[in-house]
This record gives structure tokens, sequence and C-alpha cells, in this order.
């Protein structure tokens, strides 16, 4: 480590999903010395890129977990997160949003601003990360790199300033003319690797200084120095232009764009000098924790190694030696054999080996200090844990983390499948939040949940690949939920006397449900006279407790009800905690039948974005699915039309929105909110759910 | 009560008593359509404009044009009336923005889940479509409204046209949507930029907007006095004569009475 932290940069590269980000990770490690071959992503050489360091994704071609690496450019230390691009790992991208300081966002050249790219523009909005564009795949067929900015402009709304301009399109792209040095930068050697700096072609010199001048209008708003030099028309230093756009990145008021195509190892290099230019190093961002001590007040935490420390557990992996945990230090020094506090747990844990990761290989290092990214090794935790120095009692801010909306039950083929499928889940519940698991009481099933089909898709292959337990799926199921409408009384009695020990309860009151969100169930004991005694209250509560997990409906699990005891007896000899839970059970079924029970199901929002021509089709397709459309909006070629639709209604929707619009649209969908299922529909749940129960049998 | 009770209160009967909590979202619906202050401006007919006809809101940027409009289309969802929602400026994420706003601010008084109940009920009934406003023209908003009522999505009653440029030429469009307004049994609201450097004629009407003013049978015009935005009736149906002189409270951009 160099340790100034002016030279560090930790960056996370995003994009739409198949927009080349794999790659260009790959070529930048190459660049700066990291690897010594190129691997693509679905390369022939079966070795895969270096970053895909699951076997599956290199299978799929895509990015699942965000495997971080460390690389060197320019007497820059730059930690790079890859990013998962496919909207049901989105938890894995807000997660490292949060650690990182600046991103680089890649687009299609074709493709442009995709909804994928919307969904993450906007995950970079609310946590406020810097970031520059790069415009990638130049070198493909229908390449057009200015309508990409307009969309950047129009859709995302960045203040988009292009840097640079390309030398030639589609099959003729050579290389890029950078509008800072006036100069063509050409990319010459096997693997682009040597540099070469020309003038700049003289059909194209018109249109660089038209862009130029473009570029200096938009960084004159950054700099008045830099202004007064414009209006003086005076000679403008380089570094002048580069302070003003830097100072517009980090307050996310200007986004420099680049170009190039990392396939063909064009602009790659000039991408990293723009890293190291534009993007912030850690002591440029304000990073904040909170006091648990004192009411969660807000601390700004200083990028100071020698101050006490506080770190952040952002991924988990499952390694050869043990769990790996990568953190991101924000004040002090994570050293070897420091002790630090898991300020969730409350335990005291020694830092053991201390590593700096490159994809999947790694190397010893003494510390990490603040503003640095590292891994450590057997420490146990779980994703998203704050370490602290003892005496200190912070937290990074909680991250949000949605509930599972689809579930699937899983079955080991053999014994060995089944041992191997407990370590796998239990590994993968650690790394995810959103990913669930557990074992049905009734049917005995190992179920598993998470944020949509393709989640747990991935899981169920990883459990095979990385684990070899073999395991066969059931049909996934939808999250409904019960719930009660009306409030509705109560008055149950317990009672057997058929040999042994009697048992004898009586339970009144009202259920009712609660109003103010988010609270799932509440027991309230307003019972007088002790005509329960104190000592059986916990029994009750108990018993409803247990009835609220299967809802007597439709066994899914019940929510947002206050149930409120006012009333009771008791058996001197009869009465015990056993009974008074069976009491419960059952005054919860008297009041629940009258209470006008009803089933919510999960509405997930949906976006299309298809070309306008097919707008019709595609809300027609939505309005079939149960979908409320709220919106359709113009975007010149394309209509984005926005949707509310029922989770269960979107099973295979990928493959019919492809054949009714040729392939040509895209959709994302995310979780929205809860609402009733109507009457038609919860018939049908309900000859589902007797089914279930009847073969389960 | 909280802020949105300073609107207009309806009072109930001596003697009765409902608790807040008992209503069902029938009974709010009512209260709330009850409560719509448009009806002081003297309209009797429940849409203010028979199918067909135009209405415009006047105003400069800024003053509440859409948010009046977002009421008059709220007040149309309660009722069941299904409303289209054009909007040639703002994004669908916007738009929405706007409904969720107004919409909390005029049930504040409701309790949170009756709310939500009242809202996911009344949703259905709106459909925003989003348009740049240089590619604008009635032709492919006719387009895209027989895609929706065709397939049975969406058959609009009400029109919101928010952000359309009144320049002379756009007469033959506007005489072209009238007819389409006329054909499906629709009224058309639309929000009118005026310029503050532009002096009001007689009738209060901009000049820029007065070669066009025949085609609309209602305006309103919204005017800024001191802190207060007042609804003035520019021009009206023959039998409505302004009863009251209605506000647009800046805080919560809701119309009141300040009676």
């Amino acid at each position: 480590m160099t340790n100034k932290l002016e030279n560090v940069r930790n960056i996370g590269i995003s994009a739409h999903i198949d927009s080349g980000k794999t790659t260009l990770t790959e070529r930048i490690l190459f660049y700066t010395k990291r690897i010594h071959a190129i691997h693509d992503v679905k390369g022939k050489d079966g070795v895969g890129a270096t970053m895909d360091s699951m076997e599956l994704e290199r299978e799929r071609g895509i990015t699942i977990a965000s495997a971080a690496t460390f690389c060197e450019w320019q007497e820059h230390e730059i930690n790079i997160i890859d990013t998962p691009g496919h909207v049901d790992f989105t938890i894995e991208v807000e997660r490292s949003l949060r650690v990182l300081d600046g991103a680089v966002l890649v687009l299609c050249s074709v493709g442009g601003v995709q909804s994928q790219s919307i969904t993450v523009d906007l995950q970079m909005k609310r946590y406020k990360v810097p970031c520059i564009a790069f415009i990638n795949k130049c070198d493909r067929n229908g390449a057009d790199p200015y309508r990409v900015i307009g969309q950047l402009r129009t859709k995302l709304g960045h203040n988009a300033v292009a840097l640079q301009i390309p030398i030639g399109l589609e099959t003729d792209f050579n290389g890029v003319i950078d509008l800072l040095t006036m100069k063509a930068v050409y990319f010459d050697g096997d693997n682009g690797e040597r540099v070469r700096i020309e003038d700049i072609p003289p059909d194209l010199l018109a249109e660089a200084r038209k862009k130029r001048e473009e570029m200096i209008e938009a960084a004159t708003m950054f700099s008045d120095e830099l202004m007064e030099i414009v209006l003086a028309e005076k000679a403008i230093p380089d570094s002048l232009i580069i302070e003003a756009i830097r100072r517009g990145t980090l307050e996310r008021k200007l986004t420099p764009v680049l170009v190039g195509s990392a396939y063909k190892n064009k602009g790659v290099q000039p991408l990293l000098d723009a890293v190291t230019r534009y993007l912030p190093c850690p002591s440029d961002v304000e990073n904040t924790a909170l006091d648990i001590d004192n009411n969660e007040a807000r601390i700004v935490l200083e990028a100071d190694p020698s101050k006490p420390i506080a770190a952040l557990a952002f991924k988990l992996e499952d390694g050869h030696y043990g769990q790996l945990t990568y953190v991101r230090v924000y004040q002090g020094t994570l050293a070897k054999g420091s002790v630090i506090v898991n300020s969730r747990t409350g335990k005291k844990v020694k830092v053991g080996r201390v590593v700096r990761m490159h994809a999947d290989q790694m190397e010893d290092i003494e510390a990490i200090s603040s503003g640095y990214i590292g891994a450590l090794f057997g420490i146990e935790c779980a994703s998203g844990d704050t370490f602290v120095s003892p005496g200190r009692n912070l937290t990074m801010t909680s991250m949000f983390v949605p509930e599972p909306v689809i579930s699937l039950a899983i079955f080991p083929k053999d014994n060995k499948s089944q041992i191997n499928m407990s370590k796998a889940l239990n590994r993968f519940t650690k790394e995810d939040p959103t990913f669930r698991t557990h074992v049905d009481d009734e049917t005995s099933e190992t179920i598993i949940e998470g944020m949509g089909e393709l989640h747990l898709e991935i899981y169920v292959e990883r459990m095979k690949r990385e684990y070899s337990a073999e395991v066969e799926t059931g049909k996934p199921r939808v999250a409904y939920r019960e719930t009660i409408t009306q409030k509705a009384e109560f008055n149950y009695t317990h009672k057997k006397q058929t040999g042994g020990s009697g048992q004898y309860g009586r339970v009144a009151g009202y259920m009712e449900p609660i109003t103010e969100e988010p609270e799932d169930f509440l027991f309230i004991n307003e019972v007088r006279g002790g005509s329960i005694p104190t000592q059986f209250i916990a029994a009750c509560e108990k018993g409803f407790r247990q009835s609220i997990v299967k809802g007597p409906k439709m066994e899914f699990p019940v929510t947002g009800v206050k149930v409120v005891i006012n009333d009771g007896a008791s058996h001197a000899v009869d009465s015990s905690d056993m009974a008074f839970q069976a009491a419960a059970r059952g005054a919860f079924r008297e009041g629940y039948a009258k209470a006008k029970p009803v089933v919510h199901e999960p509405i997930m929002k949906v976006v299309v974005e298809s070309p306008t021509e097919f707008q019709g089709s595609v809300m027609g397709l939505l309005n079939q699915r149960r979908g409320m459309i709220v919106g359709a909006q113009d975007e010149g070629a394309m209509t984005v039309v926005e949707a509310q639709v029922p989770l269960g209604e979107m099973f295979g929707f990928s493959t019919v929105l492809r054949s009714a619009t040729q392939g040509k649209a895209q959709y994302t969908m995310e979780f929205a909110l809860y609402r009733q299922v109507p009457q038609s529909i919860a018939e049908q749940i309900a000859e589902e759910v007797a089914l279930r129960k009847r073969s389960a049998a | 009560m909280s802020s949105g009770a300073s609107v207009l209160v309806i009072p109930w009967p001596a003697g009765r008593t409902i608790k807040l909590k008992d209503r069902n979202i029938d009974m709010i619906k009512q209260e709330l359509i009850l409560r719509n202050p448009l009806g002081y401006l003297g309209f009797e007919t429940e849409d203010i404009l028979p199918a067909g006809k135009f209405g415009a809101v006047l105003a400069h940027a800024g003053v509440g044009k859409t948010a009046l409009l977002v009421q008059l289309a709220l007040n149309s969802m309660l009722r069941s009336r299904n409303v289209l929602h054009v909007s040639l400026q703002d994004p669908v994420n916007k738009v929405t923005l706007w409904y969720g706003e107004l919409f909390n601010h005029l049930a504040s008084q409701f309790e949170g889940a009756q709310i939500n109940k009242l809202w996911d009920a009344i949703l259905p009934h709106r459909f925003i479509m989003t348009f740049r406003v240089e590619s604008f023209t009635v032709p492919k908003l006719e387009e895209r409204l027989n895609d929706i009522t065709e397939q049975g999505i969406f058959k609009p009653e009400m029109i919101i046209v928010d952000g359309f440029h009144f320049d002379s030429p756009m007469r033959p469009a506007l005489v072209a949507l009238k007819t389409l307004a006329g054909k499906n049994g629709m009224h058309v609201w639309f929000t009118v930029h005026t310029h503050s450097n532009e002096k009001p004629g007689l009738d209060g009407l901009p000049p820029s907007f007065l070669p066009l003013a025949d085609l609309f049978d209602l305006i309103l015009e919204l005017q800024t006095e001191h802190a207060n935005v007042h609804i003035k009736l520019i021009r009206g149906l023959s039998s409505a004569s302004p009863t009251a002189n209605l506000l647009l409270d800046p805080s919560t951009m809701l119309i009141k009475n300040p009676s």
C-alpha cells in the first residue's frame, strides 16, 4: 500500500446485463498487470474472465457475486467491485454501492440506456455515488455513442459531457480522440497494450474542436478561474479543465463520457486515466455511522488510520480455507492481531489473516487502513455487520432488506446431497439477506425463499456446482399472506376430562386489524382481577403466536392482527400452560372466522421498455395478467410502460414478451406492495392449497 | 385533526357521532366527494364539463395549474370515472407523485390503512400517458387511445392535457381533439401557461390565447395576490354563477374556501 489516501479509488463497474462490464474489468486487470493473459467471458479457452470467479458465472456469461479486486494504475490504487447486473440481485448491487466512492457506468453503444441502467442509476443516486460513463461496444453494428449521450441526458437526467469522440464507428472503429489534449489515441499490439498518440485526422478536426468547446463550456460551470480564462480567450491549461470536471463529477452535476470497445481492446487505458482523474478518493466522500449508545446519533467518520476502527462487512464468500469476509474500513486501521467487536452481536474477535483480493487469488497483507477494501479470514459474521474498536458502539447505516416474495420447495436426491445442501443453505443465507430458508412443519419439505424466479434458480445451480448437492425443485410459490378486515370477538373454552389429568382454560377478548403499519402482530393483555392467572398470560400469547404462523383460512402467514384478551377463566387443578395455549389457538380460530379474513398477494412494479409499435400489445399482455397500467411514457423510438402486476401472474412472462415483440422489448420487475386478492382468484388459490394438502397427506 | 382539516369542514348534523375508524371506504369516498369545493363555484353537474367540452386553467409558471387539475382528476376517480392524464412535460413518476401527494393531503384526517385501501380502489381509474411536447400530435394520441380502449384496458371519461403549447397554428389540432372527445364522450381539461410580461385584455384573457379561446367552454385562472392564490372564474357555462371565491392553499396546493 502506498498509504496516500488521495491516490486510492474504490470504484464499482455497474451496468445493464451484457453491456460488457466483465470484459471491461478483465481488460483493466490486464493493462494494470494483475493478470497476464486475457480470457473472454464466454471464452473458447475454457478459462473464462478472471472476475467471474464462480464456475456458473463463467458458463452463463453473467456476474453473480461482486468479487472485489485490487489493481494499480499510474501510482493510484484502484479497488474494483464487479457488481451483478440482473435486477434479481439488486441487494448485492446496493450493498456494493454502499462501500464504493465512485462508479463507472458502462453502457452499450447499440442498446443505450436500458431499463436496468435506470435501476442502477437510481441506486447510485440514492447513495450519492459520483460516476463517469463508458460507452462500450463502439465496434458493433449500429453503434451510436451520440444517441447514448442523448439518452443519458433525457432518460437519466445526467449532465453528460463527452471527453472523447470515436475515430470511426462499427467495423471502422479505430481509436478515440482525446478532447483534452486534442490528440488521436490508437491502441496497437495484440492486446491493445501499446498506446500510440498522433495528430487528429484532418476530417475529424472540425468536429473535435466543436466538441471540445462544448466540453469546456460545461466545465466552466464549476470553475470561475476557468471561466475567466475562457472569456479572456487565453490558452487554457489542461489541469484547470481537469479540476473543473472533477469538481462537477464529485457533486454529481456533470458526468464525463468516454467511449471505446473493451472487447477490441480500445479506449480502456484512457478510461483508467479518467478514473484516477475524476472519481473521488475516500477522503472526498463523507461517510457516517450511527452511535447506538447515543440514541443512534449520526457520527461523521474520518478517513484517519490512527482513529478507532469502523468497518463494514459487505460480502461473505466461502473459500477453501473457510469464510472470507470482505470489509471496507471507513476509519482506523484493521491490522493482523488487533481486537475488534462485532457491534450487532457484541462479540469480540481477534483478526487473523488479512488479505487483499484479486478475483479468486489473494495476497496476504499486514493491515487494511481507512479508505481501503480488503478481506478477513475466519471471522464469524453476517453480511452487513459493522466492526468497531472495543469500547465503541457504532453501526453503519442499516441497509434496507426487502422481504422475500417467492418460495420454492427443494428435495435432495440422496443422503450425501442432503448434507451438502444444508451446508450450502447455511452459507447462502449468511451471504445474502434476501435469501431465506426453512423447513415446512407439515410436509417436512425444505423451502427456499427469495426475490424472484432467477434469484432462486441461481442458488439451486450453485448448490449443484459448488456443493455437489443434487436437488430437485417444486413449483415456485408466491408468498401470499392472510389478514383480517374487521373487529371480531372470541370467547373460547378448552376443556378435556377424558382420563388422566384434565385440561381447562377459557380465553375471551377480541381481535382487530392493525392500521398503523408495519406491525405484524400485537398482543395486548387487558385481563383484570386475575380471571386468567398472570402465569398463564404468556401461554396465551404463545398460543396466538402459534396460530399466526399458518392462517386458518388458507395456511398462509397471518399479518396485521391485534389480539386483545380481557377475560377468561381457570381451574385450580386442570389449568396449565398447555391448556391455555390450546384455548388461545381455539379462540384465534373462533375470532378469525368472524373477522372477514382475506388473502393478500405481492404486487410487482413491472417496467417494460419496448419499441413504440409494440406498446399496444405490451399493454395487452400486462392487462391479461391482471396488471394495472400506471402509465406509458413516450421516449422517442421506445415507449416505457409501467404497471403493477401480481407476482403470481408473472411466471414465464419473459418468454411471452419476447415472442410478442420479436425480442425487442425488455422488462424489469421489483416488489412494490401487498394487495388483497380478488375473490375469484382467492377461490383458485384455495383450490390449489387444498390440492397440495391432499397430495402431501 | 391535521393540516388538511383547514381545507373545508362540512358540519355533521347535531347529535350524530361516527368514530372515524368505523367508517367504511364508501363513506370516506362520499365525504371526499362532498368536500369538493369546486361545487362552490356554482356547478351543479358532477362533471362540471359535459362531454366534448374543453376547460382551461390559466396561470403563470409554478402557481399550481397541475395541482388544480389533479384535484379535479382525483374527484372524478373517487366517483369511479376514468381519467386519462396526458403530460407533455413530466415523466410518469413525477405525475404519480402529484397524485400521491395531493391525495394524501386531501385524505389526511383519515386513518393510514383506510387511505391506502381507498387509494388502491381509485387507482385503476387513472391512466398516465406522457409524450414529448415536440412529438405530440392528436392522431398519435388517438392511436394510443385506440390501443387501450380496443383491448378493453381503459376507457377514459375525462382527459387532462398538461403542458400543451398554445400557439395559433395549434388550432386544427385542438379542433380535431374536440371532435375526438365528443365522439368518445370525454371532456378535456388543459393547463395554459401564461407569461407575466403579457397584459391581459378586457375579458381577462392573455392576447396570445385569444385566437383559441372560443374553443373553451370554461376558463379558470389562478392569480397570486400576496401569499394567496385565487381561483377566478373567467368564463363559465351559462348556468354557473360563482358563489364563492376559492383559494389554492400554497402549502398543500389544495383548493380551499376562504370563508
